[in-house]
């Protein structure tokens, strides 16, 4: 098995479909994991795993050796995504924030004085307020807030991606985040 | 900046979104306001939270499964009968249109009665319908015998599935494809069927050479239990009664 990513690419475009393999084997779970954030769905992260290899394999030819292959990968996976969402009608609903706010008062607040921002962060019921909240966004707002979280894409970036207009990609973050704090801050504490 | 900073404002201040200016006048503003001191804090909690998101939880040998998945697509020749299924947006929207007229009389179990000689005209529309209907038909079959090989499968101890597991790879793809169009056209009941299909078929193409008489109980009673080969039956069926009733209208001949 080739021992680096640069020489299985070089392989496998030669024919060598064991070298794609390898690269297939030591990249899946990351292009599931960021296709899941982007997409929200188990079903859809999987179609955005088959294309983007399929991808990456038919533009082996463009991928510049001395570039980093999991990074290009990367790219291709987000804009799958990006595909996949814009794809849909944009007609499903999103939880208002009339609903998450009733669930966020609902909900006692769990005593956090003795308790460390790590120890918050990693409990339970917090991942689940998580899950609940990113459930609850759009496949629009999830996918502006995904590639400003995490991708570090600018709000310009994401609107030319989207295909949204600036004001539109900010108030979709926005909504996101204003999401997230009536879905969190009961669990964090004051300063 | 004097004025306070809204919700709005400390996010884009959070992301660096502000120009230089107005994140300079945020940035001391911040210095002098508690208020908006406290809010700013609560939102890096809160990021810092959704930073903590966990992963998603993945089964062993997940990478085997993409693997199966992929290979088919990947040794497709670029011509001939296979080329059609490949991953295209265009052939997928017309594949997905298709379909519709397919598990549309699956479901209403009606067939349109044939045209008269007088207005019979084949449309490449037909056309295509009668080439997709085939080879739907075609994956059907080939899906019923291997399952129908599986349920009948006999042996003590290490049972022999590679015959069944190069059918299962080769039949992945296409399970793909058509699920994604079920999906596509809104046919819930058809793509419930394949995605069960598509479950069974990616866990065979990963699987060994020889699976042991337990594990081959556990595929049957799986099969068994979601009626899974009665149902590939059933469709298999109606779509070859839809490519006779078509052969009948494209002659004139009456049901």
């Amino acid at each position: 098995m080739p021992q680096t990513d640069a020489a299985a690419v070089a392989l496998a475009r030669d024919g060598d479909s064991e070298a794609f393999h390898s690269l297939v084997e030591r990249h899946s779970r990351a292009v599931y994991r960021l296709a899941y954030r982007m997409t929200g769905s188990p079903q859809d992260a999987e179609d955005v795993v088959q294309e983007t290899f399929l991808r990456a394999y038919k533009q082996l030819g463009r991928f510049e050796s001395r570039a980093n292959f999991g990074t290009w990968l990367h790219r291709i996976a987000v804009n799958c995504s990006i595909d996949l969402i814009r794809s849909r009608p944009h007609r499903e609903a999103a939880l208002d924030l009339p609903d998450l706010e009733q669930f966020g008062a609902t909900t006692e607040r769990t005593d956090t004085s003795g308790a460390t921002p790590e120890r918050l962060m990693l409990s339970t019921e917090v991942q689940e307020r998580i899950g609940t909240a990113m459930s609850g966004l759009s496949s629009m707002e999830r996918a502006a807030f995904m590639l400003r979280h995490f991708e570090g894409h600018s709000i310009e970036e994401i609107s030319q991606s989207l295909g949204l207009k600036t004001n539109a990609t900010k108030h979709s973050i926005f909504r996101a985040v204003r999401k997230m704090r009536v879905a969190l801050e009961p669990f964090v504490a004051d300063a | 900046m004097n004025s306070h900073l809204n919700e709005d404002d400390l996010v884009l201040h959070y992301y660096g979104e502000l120009d230089g200016n107005a994140s300079a006048r945020a940035q001391q503003h911040l210095g002098i306001c508690a208020d908006c001191r406290r809010s700013h804090t609560r939102l890096q909690r809160v990021m810092a939270a959704v930073d903590a998101m966990p992963d998603p939880v993945l089964p062993d040998g997940y990478e085997r499964i993409v693997w199966a998945r992929l290979r088919p697509d990947l040794s497709s020749p670029s011509g001939g009968w296979r080329a059609w299924l490949s991953f295209s947006p265009a052939r997928l929207a017309w594949m997905a249109a298709i379909l519709v007229l397919v598990s549309g009389a699956f479901f209403a179990g009606r067939m349109t009665k044939p045209q008269t000689a007088a207005t019979q005209v084949v449309s490449s529309d037909q056309v295509r319908e009668q080439v997709l209907l085939a080879a739907l038909g075609e994956h059907l079959d080939r899906s019923q015998t291997m399952l129908i090989d599986l349920v009948t499968a006999d042996g003590d101890g290490m049972v022999d599935v590679s015959t069944e597991r190069d059918r299962a790879t080769d039949l992945v793809a296409a399970n793909r494809l058509y699920r994604q169009s079920a999906a596509a056209s809104g046919e819930a009941g058809v793509t419930e069927l394949l995605d069960q299909l598509e479950e069974l078929l990616v866990e065979l193409a990963a699987s060994p050479d020889k699976l042991s008489s337990e594990e081959i109980d556990s595929v049957r009673k799986r099969i068994d239990s979601n009626g899974l080969l009665f149902k590939v039956r059933v469709l298999s069926s109606t779509v070859r009664e839809r490519q006779k009733q078509q052969i009948r209208t494209r002659t004139g001949q009456s049901s």
